[in-house]
């Protein structure tokens, strides 16, 4: 029996040494040494320094590819009328039928709330007091990206964006275009007060950290900003585009002085467009450059297989149409039409030209804004600039041609999608013209010369109503969305309706609409523009 | 933590004690079996009463062994009612030893390896011996489990041969891992999965692929028994891994005196069987297209030793070609067992080495990328046959290159089937190592101590090499490498202390322990991806990929480590009434340091009514009841993951998941009541049980406003709630001397529900929790408060009042009238698991003759086939949209028209269609194996101690089934795709020859 209590006794002591030891050592084991500790990132400031790339990369998303598919090409690209799918998708009930799949649409959302929301936050925590042209450059950016959400969605998360851990509240448009002016505003100024500091050049994948140059696209995008809000609002966009157009930086003029992202992928549509067969030339497209005979459609299509030697659109809204069986039979026949041209497909991502800004003063001089200069002399010089970018010749003449217009679409395929042209716009200006006219040939121009950024052309579309391109071929929203009218916007998103019901509730109201597609954005006013 | 295990054995091997006694003598004698016809017993256990002396029988069942005057010698045997005799003067002792009637003796091993007395258990545990597992072979020995243990329900893969089991014990309830626990001899396995199926595009990157388990790589002629713990109460000794029940493998290992080989060799063959119903064109193509697969599975194992030392030494091969064409597996598998005793016995050492290797080239994926099964299906060109395009590539003179051959142009999901086979080809290559040793010390003959410890290593290589005019959306122009490797270990070691005591007619027995299992992943992932990129074409190493950031790198490193110490106890009164108390606490390296630690009790207790009433017939009854609960960690880097560096990419854009508050341990509480009984000299009896379980606080990920700032958080909530009922019946209607039929029912009802997602007090709110993800296709599972796990949601078709579907502007209009069964747009349209299961095996023996059949039947739920819808929106291959037949359709004004089914099915089908239109009642009741097999009646002198052949089937028919693909199959066995048939390899007929030749 002493034999038992020994044994027992040490028992005890062998497990209270045990239990003293289980816990221990056990704090350092979790997690992946193979990635990045907050401590390891802040050697070389890389905290701030590595958010930059993916909120350039994310404006208009380089990678994946079909993540951009969903984000913009079959969405904007589409509605803007500058391209098509051949393939109708899900049996032809897809976004661009408006039998609009909640799946796509979240794309929209989420990718600059993930890489740029996300990103402007942590940098303006980080930097705004110590380094505040680091965070004036990410402001910049911050509003080139979430213009581009409202001008979808309409109200969005914005001035209080992240202050919830959970939930978050909707900014009306109205809200949030006030602040992007002012955060423009207080970006242009601080770049003005730093205009030497060297310590963005690292980081920059547009102007390789010239500010001169950010305080000219600045300017720029806030003379686009004022323009759309135009018709709604017009004396806060004199206001705000006369800030710009007589800022002593002014805005970009010259080709070289516009926004692109240098990229290190692939284009993203170049990979939807050559290797998937996904993407090709828009009908609208087709219509209006050549029946305008403008050069620049040999820079920015291929011609066609369908039509040897030709170029050839597609309708966009294509349905299953009657005959198909299925998706890919019917997209085996509308592969041949026209791809877009490597030429416009290049790693460097378009968002904002030197042409655009033309015309943007063009249509400021219409609406008599001070710094404007003429509208006819922005505009050939728009259009000058667009040809310049492409290294083409020949604009004077183009210019003066008072009498090609667009032309009527034929579809070699399908001959039920043949549609007389909408409009009879010439391309020389014409001074003893209406000012509705005016704007018509403005925006038609302005709408050629941004191609393929499908996204400000469809803003445009909607606001103005030009140029005057082609209604879906079939209209699945069930009455929702007007044919004639097109499509007004996006609904707010499954995962904010799911994670965010009453922000997404109160978002609604401040929309002034149903939540739909056809609900017109606060900027978007019916009626003449004048 | 080791060192202390160390120590401490070391600490008790000083304590053993060497015993003296006198006047020894030598007594021997021959074991034989009672009956006409009396044969030695080899391999008779011969121990000295009180003492830890003992001998084992020699082939021809001679013993020696050394006693006095006055021991007593006890004789055991498994199966065999024990035997003891004193010794007299006379130094010979011959036994004859009775076959046991009452097997309710029986020990059973329970966890950690505690042997204890059936009767004394308190919750539901069922035995499953190796004939059951190898007379209908499986290349995963888990799947011959279906329909034999009441409360399991196995669903195999659809990756054939080599391919992963998806076993659920009592439902599913965790977010996370919902598998048992396998256990090797008392030592939890490690069972990496090797990633799991959860999308129904499948992984761009391979395809969906199945990566496997571990019992796939376990030769199960090696496995001498199973039992099946079902609930907390019986695992809760292994804490958390033991959560969803667990499945004890017991290994053969040498026996002393005898020197015995087995040599079994198997040939199966299989044909593709069920499927959708397809025009004769197609199916006509696609039964060219198919193999008949083979396997063979060929072992031989050898045994023997002598009193003190014993050996098992086994080798067993695999070769399987399957029915895809290109599909094969090669598996060898060596196992070596070494048992010696040491000190008179006081020491026993026991130590075994597993090491097996396993290539498949081609394993079959399931969902729509690189499945060859899309184009195979969909082949339509007009006077052409599939196989004119066995010949599938081409010379592109453009690029001196051979280029795809196909009818029409590929799609991201549709390619020449042959080309995806050979030019898309990939191979995986498992090799795993299982090493262990266990030391037991017999202190005195109440009192033990054993330590055991495993190495228990994993590595899984996959290789793929897509080629060159590879479909655009899959590889780029010049071809595609993707390259993985994971080499997962677990090292494992332990220390137990056994105690038995016997105080007047009070028993105890009790063990006290602690444990250390450290985990361990790396993993290397190289892939030159959809737009990065090879340098020149189809030249597959990773010094070959692009230089941009397209291509994708990655290392990961993951360790895990939980010490816990437990204790157990059971006490017996008379025989009569045993109470069972355990107790566990762990400290897990996943949590908090704050919140590491935490304990969990279970309590148990039965009374063998038999005993303490007389009751006539009844040979034995018991009521048995228990409470569990069991804490839960996380897995490694769950709750503070670090940002990823994405190569060339700078940092991966989101902020990780952070936890919302604190992170509290998952905790799941479960209560089982079951009563057995035995009746007419045990010809009839059975065991019902019901049980419920509720895991609770589970640490969800939660999707949160993008405008929050962050994507997820971590909380734990939620309360899933499992209850059921069980029933296992036996009965022998018929038994005279050369005729035998038993017969046993298995039955297991599970009821689930999602009692709440979230707590009111929670900060975050949400309504579901994501199962499987619908992306942009419209299949989905959702977690539901009210819901069920395993709930599948589709779109569904808008109908009027007379079941017409609603068609509007050419377009099929999707159901808004059940807006709160909708999530996302799409409607609840069943559950994937199965209301109750059904088991009938049957075992008739005639002289030498016996047959075995098993009708594995499951009632209830439903599953979708997103196959067919596949097949109907690419092509106009289905029987249906063959024939043709206009079906009446309305538009939202209410006027009727017509469309043909080719025109309906068109804009139904598709992998975003209306899935809703391709839901089918998962019941099903199959004749699952059947065989006939024939024992040689062997002469004394026969060199062969036991000739068996069989003939055997698998998967036979189906009395009854619904769905178009075998709703038993599953994509995943993971927690995703269940209820759903994503183009998975069809499920197979097998018949086969089955040889055991012992000498």
């Amino acid at each position: 029996m002493k034999n038992t209590s020994n044994i027992l006794l040490s028992g005890i002591v062998v497990f209270s040494m045990i239990f003293s030891s289980c816990s221990e050592g056990l704090d350092d084991i979790d997690g992946n040494p193979r990635n990045i500790t907050q401590e390891q990132l802040e050697v070389d400031f890389q905290n701030v320094g590595s958010l930059y790339k993916p909120m350039f990369e994310n404006i208009y998303q380089y990678t994946p590819p079909w993540s951009f598919q969903l984000q913009q090409n079959l969405n904007a690209d589409v509605f803007s009328g500058y391209m098509t799918n051949p393939r109708p998708f899900v049996a032809g009930a897809n976004n661009t039928t408006y039998n609009l799949v909640s799946g796509w649409n979240n794309f929209i959302w989420s990718v600059p709330y993930s890489n740029v929301m996300n990103n402007a936050k942590t940098i303006e925590n980080e930097t705004k007091d110590e380094f505040p042209e680091l965070f004036a450059v990410s402001q910049i950016l911050k509003v080139t990206a979430m213009h581009r959400v409202s001008d979808v969605f309409g109200p969005i998360v914005y001035t209080k964006f992240g202050e919830s851990a959970t939930t978050s509240e909707y900014d009306s448009q109205q809200e949030a275009y006030n602040a992007f002016f002012s955060d423009l505003e207080e970006a242009i100024q601080i770049l003005s007060d730093n205009i030497d500091s060297p310590r963005f050049t690292a980081f920059d994948l547009s102007y390789g950290g010239n500010y001169e140059n950010w305080i000219k696209y600045a300017n720029a995008l806030r003379l686009r900003l004022a323009i759309r809000i135009s018709k709604v609002d017009p004396t806060t966009a004199k206001m705000e585009g006369e800030k710009s157009l007589n800022h002593p930086n002014g805005v970009i003029e010259t080709n070289a002085d516009s926004f692109f992202v240098n990229g290190t992928l692939d284009h993203p549509v170049k990979t939807i467009n050559n290797s998937w067969g996904d993407i090709r030339m828009n009908a609208s497209m087709e219509s209006i450059l050549v029946g305008y005979e403008d050069p620049r459609v040999d820079s920015y299509f291929d011609s066609s297989e369908v039509t040897e030697g030709e170029f050839k659109g597609i309708r966009n809204g294509l349905s299953l149409l009657p005959g198909y069986d299925d998706e890919l039979a019917q997209k085996a026949d509308y592969i041949d039409f026209s791809l877009l041209a490597d030429d416009v497909l290049t790693p460097r991502v378009q968002l904002m030209t030197a042409a655009e800004v033309f015309f943007l003063k063009a249509e400021a001089a219409l609406r008599g804004w001070s710094g404007a200069g003429t509208a006819q002399a922005n505009y050939e010089q728009g259009i000058t600039t667009s040809f310049q970018q492409y290294s083409l010749g020949g604009s004077s003449d183009y210019i003066t041609n008072a009498i090609l217009t667009p032309k009527d679409y034929v579809d070699p395929v399908t001959p039920t999608n043949n549609i007389a042209a909408l409009s009879t716009i010439t391309i020389a200006w014409d001074e003893a013209a209406t000012n509705e006219e005016k704007l018509e040939r403005i925006i038609t121009q302005k709408w050629i010369a941004m191609f393929p950024e499908g996204q400000e052309a469809w803003s445009e579309y909607r606001r103005t109503g030009y140029p005057k391109i082609f209604p879906v071929v079939s209209n699945q929203s069930g009455g929702v969305v007007d044919t004639d009218l097109q499509i007004r916007r996006i609904p707010f998103v499954d995962s904010e309706l799911q994670t965010n019901p009453d922000g997404v509730a109160d978002a609604v109201n401040k929309l002034g609409g149903s939540d739909n597609a056809g609900t017109r954005l606060w900027w978007d006013v019916p009626g003449g523009n004048f | 933590m080791k060192k202390t295990i160390l120590i401490f054995s070391a600490f008790l091997s000083l304590l053993i004690i060497q015993q003296v006694k006198a006047q020894e003598k030598t007594i021997s004698g021959t074991v034989t079996s009672k009956g006409e016809n009396p044969v030695p017993l080899p391999g008779v256990n011969v121990i000295v009463k009180g003492t830890t002396k003992g001998a084992q029988t020699d082939f021809d069942g001679k013993y020696t062994i050394e006693a006095s005057l006055g021991d007593v010698l006890e004789f055991s045997y498994v199966g065999l009612t024990s035997a003891s005799v004193t010794v007299g003067t006379s130094n010979t002792v011959d036994v004859a030893m009775e076959e046991s009637l009452e097997q309710l003796e029986d020990v059973v091993v329970t966890a950690l390896g505690i042997q204890k007395s059936r009767k004394s258990l308190t919750y539901a545990a069922q035995d499953i011996n190796a004939d059951e597992l190898s007379k209908v072979r499986q290349t995963n020995p888990v799947n011959s489990l279906s329909g034999k243990v009441s409360g399991l329900v196995i669903n195999r893969s659809s990756s054939g041969a080599g391919g992963s089991v998806k076993v659920t014990l009592r439902g599913n309830s965790s977010l996370g891992n919902n598998q048992p626990l396998y256990v090797v001899d008392g030592i939890p396995l490690s069972n990496p999965t090797g990633g799991q199926p959860i999308d129904t595009f499948g992984d761009i990157n391979g395809g969906n692929k199945d990566g496997g388990d571990v019992l796939a790589l376990i030769n199960p002629d090696d496995i001498e028994s199973l039992t099946v713990l079902k609930g907390a109460s019986a695992s809760a000794l292994y804490g958390s891994a033991g959560l969803n029940g667990v499945i004890l493998i017991t290994t053969k290992k040498g026996r002393a005196g005898s020197f015995k080989v087995d040599f079994s060799s198997n040939v199966l063959v299989e044909d593709a069987a069920y499927y959708i119903d397809l025009n004769d064109n197609a199916e006509s193509n696609i039964e060219d297209f198919f193999n008949t697969g083979v396997t063979s599975i060929t072992s031989v194992s050898a045994s023997g030793g002598t009193e003190n030392a014993q050996t098992y030494f086994s080798y067993s091969n695999t070769f399987a070609s399957g029915i895809l064409p290109t599909n094969d597996l090669k598996q060898h598998t060596i196992n070596i067992r070494e048992t010696a005793t040491f000190f008179d016995g006081a020491l026993t050492a026991n130590a075994s080495v597993l090491a097996t290797t396993q290539t498949i080239d081609n394993r079959p994926v399931s969902g729509l990328y690189f499945n060859p099964l899309v184009g195979a299906y969909n082949f339509d060109s007009p006077g052409e046959r599939l196989s004119d395009y066995e010949n599938f590539e081409q010379l592109d003179p453009d690029r001196n290159i051979q280029s795809q051959r196909w009818f029409r142009a590929t799609s991201d999901i549709e390619q020449n089937p042959y080309w995806i086979l050979n030019r898309n080809a990939s191979e995986d290559m498992n090799r795993k190592l299982l090493a262990s040793m266990n030391l037991k010390f017999r202190i005195s003959d109440w009192l033990s101590v054993q330590t055991r410890g495993t190495y228990d290593q994993s590595f899984l290589s996959y290789d793929k090499q897509v080629f060159a005019t590879t479909e655009a959306t899959l590889a780029p122009a010049n071809g595609r490498y993707i390259f993985n490797e994971q080499d997962i270990r677990q090292i494992y070691g332990d220390v137990i202390v056994n105690i038995n005591k016997q105080y007047n007619k009070i028993s105890l027995s009790a063990n006290v322990g602690a444990t250390t299992t450290r985990n361990t992943v790396e993993i290397l992932n190289a892939d030159s991806g959809t737009n990065g990129g090879l340098q020149f074409a189809n030249v597959f190493s990773i010094q070959n990929f692009n230089a941009n950031p397209g291509v994708s790198f990655s290392q990961t490193s993951l360790e895990k480590k939980v010490n816990s110490i437990f204790g157990s106890a059971t006490v017996g009164f008379d025989e009569k009434v045993f109470i069972d108390l355990t107790a566990r606490n762990d400290w897990s390296s996943s949590l908090p340091s704050s919140n590491n630690s935490y304990f969990y009790p279970s309590v148990g207790v039965t009374g063998i009514i038999s005993e303490i009433f007389d009751i006539g017939d009844v040979l034995f009854g018991k009521i048995r009841a228990s409470y569990a609960e069991v804490g839960n960690d996380v897995p490694a880097n769950t709750v503070f993951p670090e940002r990823q560096i994405l190569f060339g990419g700078g940092l991966s854009p989101l902020d990780p998941v952070r936890p919302l508050g604190e992170v509290r341990p998952e905790q799941q509480e479960s209560f089982e009541i079951g009563t057995e009984w035995r009746f007419f000299q045990d010809r009839f009896g059975f065991d019902v049980g019901y049980y419920r379980t509720n895991t609770i606080d589970q640490y969800f990920q939660v999707a949160v406003s993008t405008g929050a700032g962050s994507v997820t958080v971590g909380v734990n909530s939620g309360d899933i709630v499992n209850e059921g009922f069980e029933a296992s019946v036996f009965v022998v209607p018929v038994q005279t001397e050369n005729f035998k039929w038993t017969s046993n029912i298995n039955f297991a009802a599970n009821d689930n529900e999602v009692e709440k997602i979230s707590n009111p007090s929670d900060e975050v709110q949400i309504d579901n929790q994501v199962i499987s993800p619908p992306g942009v296709n419209t299949f989905a599972s959702y977690l539901v408060e009210g819901g069920s796990y395993g709930d599948i949601y589709a779109q569904v078709v808008k109908r009027d009042a007379d079941g017409r579907p609603v068609v509007e502007g050419g377009a099929i209009v999707i159901n808004d009238q059940n807006p709160e069964n909708t999530i996302a747009g799409l409607e609840k349209v069943g559950n994937a698991n199965p209301d109750f299961a059904l088991g009938w095996n049957n075992s008739i023996t005639y002289k030498n003759i016996n047959i075995d059949f098993l009708i594995d039947g499951r009632f209830g739920g439903e599953t979708i086939s997103m196959t067919e819808a596949i097949v109907e929106g690419l092509s106009n291959n289905t029987a249906r949209e063959t024939e043709n037949a206009a079906i009446e359709v309305v538009n939202e004004a209410g006027e009727v028209s017509t469309l043909t089914a080719q025109e309906y099915y068109g804009l139904a089908g598709g992998r975003n269609g209306f899935t809703g239109e391709y839901v089918y009642s998962a019941t099903n009741i199959r004749l699952a194996e059947l065989a006939v097999g024939y024992n040689f009646k062997l002469s004394e002198s026969s060199f062969f101690r036991n000739i068996k052949a069989s003939l055997i089937g698998n998967n036979l028919f189906f009395f009854y089934k619904d769905a178009p693909h075998d709703p038993n199959v599953s994509l995943s066995t993971g927690n995703a795709l269940q209820g759903v048939d994503i183009l998975g390899l069809p499920s197979t007929r097998s018949w086969g020859l089955n040889i055991n030749l012992s000498f």
